[in-house]
């Protein structure tokens, strides 16, 4: 409770500083609009600009990106624990690979499939794959060996191995992975749709942002900006954080902090 | 007799290698172990015992042959469970319940009933029942080892290897589980090999105890003389202890 009070104090002294600035008439209000004015536009946006889909578009294709990035990850890190050959392939690949930007392979990608839902999901995965991988391979390369001896000795092999042991004793980094990859998806989306516009089948909140900009709406922008931070908050609380008190913190592997 | 000898080490070699060179840990060791022995190893640090019972349990390769109950070992089964030292041996993820029944689900007793009458049968011989819904993290050391203790035994193991158990614990603590683990392997004549550097712990335990020097060579192998239970003013004890004390001087 102290922590969340002290987060919303934070929360309400940088709007207050951020109105105070507005309203000073020293800086053009384009550029720092109004809380008022981001708040209508919030509104408007949902209720005429029909921001609501433009979300839902964007959520859409990230719960698929996200899916997939996941799954592969705990595949080829579980792999990674199976056969030493394929860790040492797949640790060079995830080194080499979490340095290129979605952003940078997108040109390759539209080349490859087309203008559509495809390229999308492929940048979102490339955005996830890696970096969530290298958080679990740390943590399974950190997993003290006495859970591994006393797994191998109560007859766990391979599989087992990984999903009796490894994953549940390296779950803290298991958790920032998922962390990380849902930022990275986030993050990735957003450029791209930024940059690739519409789809044939719809636009996503990068999209709606890059119009406002267009437009110079920067109410707009800030409103759009605003309900990307909504979502993120809803996602670290509602699912990560419930997640956290159910496991490593239940299980005393962390045990306080926030 | 030949068959009644659980475990049959013959000429078993070890060595490590590392950047400073070869280091040979154990050389040309012979060992066997009956049926419902407890073998207490004594040993200064560095002597190979911990290395004995890894080889033993499957953990590292080696030279020369361990067979238990005829069958050579070549890696790690629940015929040979090991209890460490460490307090964090037990899964922090799950209850003691989900501890001690986790490795009987993967040999296969799937029946909720019979895993429910196991881990009952096997908290009330630690003497933790009702602790069934604990998390390790919310447990004592102490009884964090009586947990690693039962889920090995409710595997019903041929050997169970023992690597200083109980070398954590305060005095008092150590003193009540050796009292209480001397009873359970009696009653449910246990065949255990014991790691320790305490000699009051071997000989209170043991029925057997043996001092090993450096590179696994048996310096002392003998029945133990004294009547169970072992306290200190037990007859013999004294001089006992002395012969221990006085071979891990040398």
């Amino acid at each position: 409770m102290k922590q969340a009070r002290t987060q919303l104090i934070f929360v309400i002294a940088v709007l207050a500083v951020w109105e105070y600035i507005s309203r000073s008439g020293q800086v053009s209000a384009l550029l720092f609009p109004s809380l008022e004015k981001i708040g209508e536009s919030l509104v408007k946006g949902f209720t005429k600009d029909d921001l609501i889909s433009y979300t839902l578009y964007s959520m859409g294709l990230i719960a698929r990106g996200l899916g997939i990035g996941i799954l592969l990850s705990f595949v080829f890190s579980g792999l990674s624990v199976v056969s030493k050959h394929f860790s040492y392939i797949f640790n060079f690949v995830v080194s080499v690979m979490d340095l290129i930007p979605g952003i940078a392979l997108l040109p390759l990608a539209i080349l490859w499939f087309g203008i559509g839902q495809t390229t999308v999901i492929v940048i979102v995965v490339h955005g996830v794959l890696w970096p969530m991988s290298r958080n679990i391979l740390d943590g399974f390369k950190s997993i003290p060996s006495i859970y591994v001896e006393s797994g191998k000795n109560i007859g766990l092999n391979g599989l087992e191995l990984v999903t009796g042991i490894y994953l549940p004793a390296s779950f803290n980094s298991v958790l920032s992975g998922l962390r990380v990859g849902w930022a990275r998806a986030w993050r990735g989306l957003i450029s791209i749709e930024m940059v690739f516009g519409t789809t044939g089948s719809g636009a996503g909140i990068g999209w709606y942002i890059f119009m406002k900009r267009t437009n110079l709406d920067t109410a707009g922008v800030f409103a759009s900006l605003l309900v990307i931070i909504f979502i993120g908050l809803i996602v670290e609380y509602g699912i990560f954080h419930i997640i956290e008190i159910k496991t490593v913190r239940k299980w005393g592997i962390i045990k306080n902090g926030n | 007799m030949a068959t009644e000898n659980i475990l049959e080490i013959k000429n078993l070699n070890k060595s490590y290698n590392d950047s400073l060179g070869t280091e040979n840990v154990i050389s040309d060791m012979n060992l066997t172990v009956k049926e419902g022995d407890f073998l207490s190893i004594l040993g200064p640090s560095g002597c190979g015992k911990t290395t004995l019972i890894r080889c033993i349990c499957g953990f590292e390769d080696y030279e020369g042959d361990i067979f238990v109950e005829g069958e050579k070992v070549t890696k790690p089964g629940i015929d040979r469970m090991m209890v460490f030292q460490s307090f964090d041996q037990l899964y922090p993820w799950k209850t003691v319940r989900g501890n001690i029944e986790f490795p009987l689900k993967k040999q296969g007793i799937k029946d909720k009933a019979e895993l429910d009458r196991i881990v009952k049968k096997q908290l009330e011989l630690i003497g933790l029942s009702g602790y069934e819904d604990h998390y390790p993290h919310q447990l004592s050391g102490g009884m964090k080892q009586r947990v690693a203790i039962a889920r090995g035994l409710a595997l019903k193991p041929k050997i169970i290897l023992m690597d200083e158990p109980f070398a954590a614990l305060d005095a008092m603590t150590r003193n009540k589980l050796q009292r209480e683990l001397h009873k359970i392997a009696e009653k449910e004549h246990l065949t255990v090999i014991f790691i320790t550097h305490n000699i009051q712990e071997a000989i209170v335990l043991g029925t057997r105890v043996m001092l090993m020097s450096n590179h696994g060579e048996v310096k002392i192998d003998i029945e133990n003389p004294i009547p169970k239970p072992v306290t200190p003013d037990s007859p013999g004890y004294g001089e006992l202890w002395r012969k221990f004390e006085d071979a891990l001087e040398n």
